[in-house]
């Protein structure tokens, strides 16, 4: 054991204790998020007041409406923006984040209906802009329902959609108006209620359902398991080919037995998955306390996470290291990998089905096929609103878990034959004779 | 003297190809043996059987008395092909495999810099192994091979790549280790490399051995049974002697080869011969490995296979 243990230490020193892992997967998101950060300002900043002349040729009434709506205008989405909780609203970032009302310092010019308006001059006189409103348009049941703002050649786009956005409103006021109407009031009578949906618990009590937590909460576990198993298992990948392309394969095993070999290496890089685990997943609890969501996650679906990811890891460690030991070069392995990805990216392409119906035909045959066990199970355990039946959970471990012994079963005998072979990789066909023959 | 290695009727084929046929070996207990022959006899494949690093498709190896696998700790083995980890230090390389031979301690630090000074490879403990020479990689992985200090040592082609300076630095170190009581094996397909150093010999070819016995014996049984004589005067006539059975001229032409009956005594006729005849040089004939294999294999194989098997050797 102590040997499989130098192994497992050697494959962890050399690969998570390294510059490049210490830059890609600490350093590289930290300057990511100080970036992003550091951007926010910057982009706030580019949000200029919206200054000048603005030619009105419009019915009174409308020129009315538009003089008073970009004078005070509100972002469009400010009611979704009013029911943010104060914990985002709050914080610095995230406000900097958040959508800001447009300001205006403008001069407005009334041009009478009947005067002929030289939209080329626009720029040489000072306009930021010249809006037309013909008054058809006003009109009921009118057969046009387009008007026309012209531009300058350097107005941002935020500010050509703020004054086409407020002009529009200004018609629709207009004519509200114009039939007797208070547009505030109509909007207030046309605004959709907020329906909540009130779930029974498995302990009687009445909670409102989570869509976010529904929602976001499977695939960011799933991200999570699959990115940890995947970049250790790549690695395991990679340090078995260098080994055999450095021909250090041949010394080591002067001194262990392929089997210690191959389960120092597998112990090794689940060490560095761990430590990948422990990095994301600590990122991910920083991000639900910082949101107060803590409260969406229950400690039965970090337990499964857990049984799960070791499940996840195992097999995927098992291929990629089956893969190495078969070929020589990087480059090589790329046909044999194809089919493994595909297989692996099945759980992507079913997480929108499955979390929609997590107990339905697709979610619970492809729960009991290896290897999307792990993936498949850890999208039904936190998508579904009543809990899983505790015998299909025991069933997903006991054939995921049946399924990890056969992987390394049959890992064993591909890597006692492939760690020496040199030369043309085989196919897929010849590495399941070398399982009939290892 | 016990034997440290048994092969019993082992073949190994890889394909179509036999790379091993049959082979049996009795290594004894502190030799320093040559193992040798051609490319491609199966020298490789046979250290590697020894090793356990493959496994024989029939017959049995015992190592130290049991299977290699089990005395790992108590052998050393330099692979023929070298290989080191290129992105780790000179020293944690040796140490690593040091590790998994069981060795650990603050006296593994000092063997490794004393070993390092012995392979005239000072200050390169701290280097990246990618960042020394071929040769230089080649002595690290010679240290790592007997940094444990084991009582078993096997060198597949220790000497391949290294220069005459460094060849003869490992040589002596091989000689050394003989010395101190550990058996060693050496692989080479360069027959007078192990004639110079070796007390025992093994030859195969195409996965048969060929020969398989102390390099004295060999000599002996391979004794061609001639002398050299360079005479001050090439016209004269050995053949008068009874001890003589003929006379040739050698290929420089310059001296005679004597071919003795089979009852004569070479001393004896040596000190006759100087003690009547101005001679220039007299010497007994003593045939090298070489030969002695070329000889074996026509033998066994018939004068087409020898002439391919000399061409081969003269080109190794």
């Amino acid at each position: 054991m102590r040997k499989v243990l130098t192994v497992a230490w050697r494959e962890f020193r050399d690969t998570a204790m390294t510059k490049a892992f210490i830059f890609g997967a600490i350093i590289m998101p930290v300057i990511s998020i100080g970036l992003f950060v550091m951007i926010i300002p910057l982009l706030d900043s580019e949000d200029e007041p919206l200054t000048g002349i603005i030619a009105i040729q419009a019915p009174d009434d409308v020129a009315d409406e538009i003089e008073d709506l970009l004078q005070n205008a509100a972002h469009p989405l400010q009611e979704q923006l009013n029911q943010l909780p104060d914990i985002v609203t709050n914080d610095p970032i995230a406000k900097n984040m958040l959508p800001q009302a447009t300001e205006t310092d403008l001069v407005y010019k009334r041009i009478p209906m009947d005067v002929e308006f030289d939209e080329k001059t626009l720029a040489e006189e000072g306009y930021v802009a010249f809006v037309s409103v013909p008054e058809t348009l006003l009109t009921p049941m009118s057969e046009t329902n387009t008007l026309e703002i012209t531009v300058p050649t350097n107005l941002s786009v935020d500010h050509t959609d703020f004054l086409t956005r407020n002009t529009e409103t200004a018609v629709v006021n207009a004519r509200l108006k114009r039939q007797g109407h208070q547009p505030d009031a109509m909007r207030e009578l046309l605004k959709r209620p907020n329906a909540i949906a009130m779930r029974i618990q498995e302990d009687g009590n009445v909670e409102s359902d989570n869509e976010l937590a529904r929602r976001i909460l499977p695939i960011a576990f799933m991200m999570l398991l699959w990115t940890a198993a995947f970049t250790s298992g790549n690695y395991l990948l990679t340090t078995t080919i260098e080994e055999k392309s450095n021909k250090v394969i041949e010394v080591l095993l002067s001194a262990i037995s392929p089997m210690q070999l191959l389960g120092g290496k597998i112990i090794g890089q689940a060490g560095v998955s761990a430590v990948i685990l422990g990095m994301y997943g600590s990122a991910a609890i920083i991000g639900l306390l910082t949101f107060a969501l803590f409260d969406i996650v229950t400690i039965s679906q970090l337990v499964l996470f857990i049984v799960y990811f070791i499940m996840g890891y195992f097999m995927i460690a098992t291929m990629m290291v089956a893969v190495g030991s078969a070929v020589s070069e990087l480059s090589d392995a790329q046909s044999l990998m194809g089919p493994m990805m595909l297989l692996l990216m099945i759980p992507f392409f079913l997480w929108p089905i499955i979390t929609d119906h997590p107990h339905g035909t697709v979610a619970i045959v492809s729960s009991y096929i290896p290897p999307l066990t792990p993936f498949i199970m850890i999208i039904r355990t936190t998508s579904a609103n009543d809990p899983l039946m505790l015998w299909e959970i025991l069933l997903s471990i006991g054939v995921g878990y049946l399924a990890v012994l056969a992987m390394v079963w049959m890992t064993a005998r591909i890597f006692r034959i492939g760690i020496l072979m040199q030369g043309k990789p085989p196919n897929l066909w010849q590495l399941l004779l070398w399982v009939k023959r290892g | 003297m016990n034997a440290i290695i048994e092969v019993n009727n082992v073949s190994k084929t890889y394909g179509e190809t036999k790379a091993v046929s049959e082979l049996n070996l009795s290594i004894p207990s502190g030799v320093l043996c040559g193992f040798l022959g051609p490319n491609g006899a199966g020298k490789s494949t046979t250290i590697r059987m020894m090793m356990s690093i493959i496994h024989p498709d029939s017959g049995y190896i015992q190592v130290l008395g049991t299977s290699a696998l089990d005395a790992k700790d108590n052998i050393g083995y330099l692979p023929e092909e070298r290989g080191v980890y290129r992105k780790m230090r000179v020293g944690t390389f040796i140490q690593y495999i040091a590790n998994l031979k069981g060795i650990r301690g603050s006296q593994l630090k000092r063997d490794i810099d004393n070993w390092l000074d012995r392979v005239e490879l000072p200050g390169v403990k701290k280097k990246k192994c990618e960042e020394l020479s071929k040769g230089m990689q080649q002595k690290v992985q010679f240290i790592a091979s007997i940094i444990h200090n084991p009582e078993l040592i096997i060198l597949d082609e220790p000497f391949s790549g290294l220069d005459p300076l460094n060849t003869q630095t490992i040589g002596s170190i091989i000689h050394e280790l003989h010395q101190e009581g550990k058996t060693i094996i050496f692989s080479t397909h360069v027959l007078q490399q192990a004639e110079e150093i070796c007390d025992r010999i093994v030859m195969i070819d195409k996965g048969h051995k060929v020969i398989d016995d102390d390099i004295a014996h060999v000599h002996e049984a391979h004794n061609p049974n001639l002398i050299q004589v360079v005479p001050l005067d090439l016209n004269i006539d050995f053949t008068s002697l009874p001890e003589v059975e003929r006379q040739s001229l050698t290929k420089e032409e310059d001296a005679y080869h004597l071919k003795l009956t089979a009852d004569a005594d070479p001393v004896k006729l040596i000190q006759s011969i100087a003690g009547s005849t101005p001679i220039k040089g007299i010497e007994i004939v003593k045939p090298t490995l070489t030969e002695i294999f070329i000889n074996k294999v026509a033998e066994t194989e018939g004068q087409d296979a020898a002439k391919a098997t000399r061409e081969q050797l003269a080109h190794a």
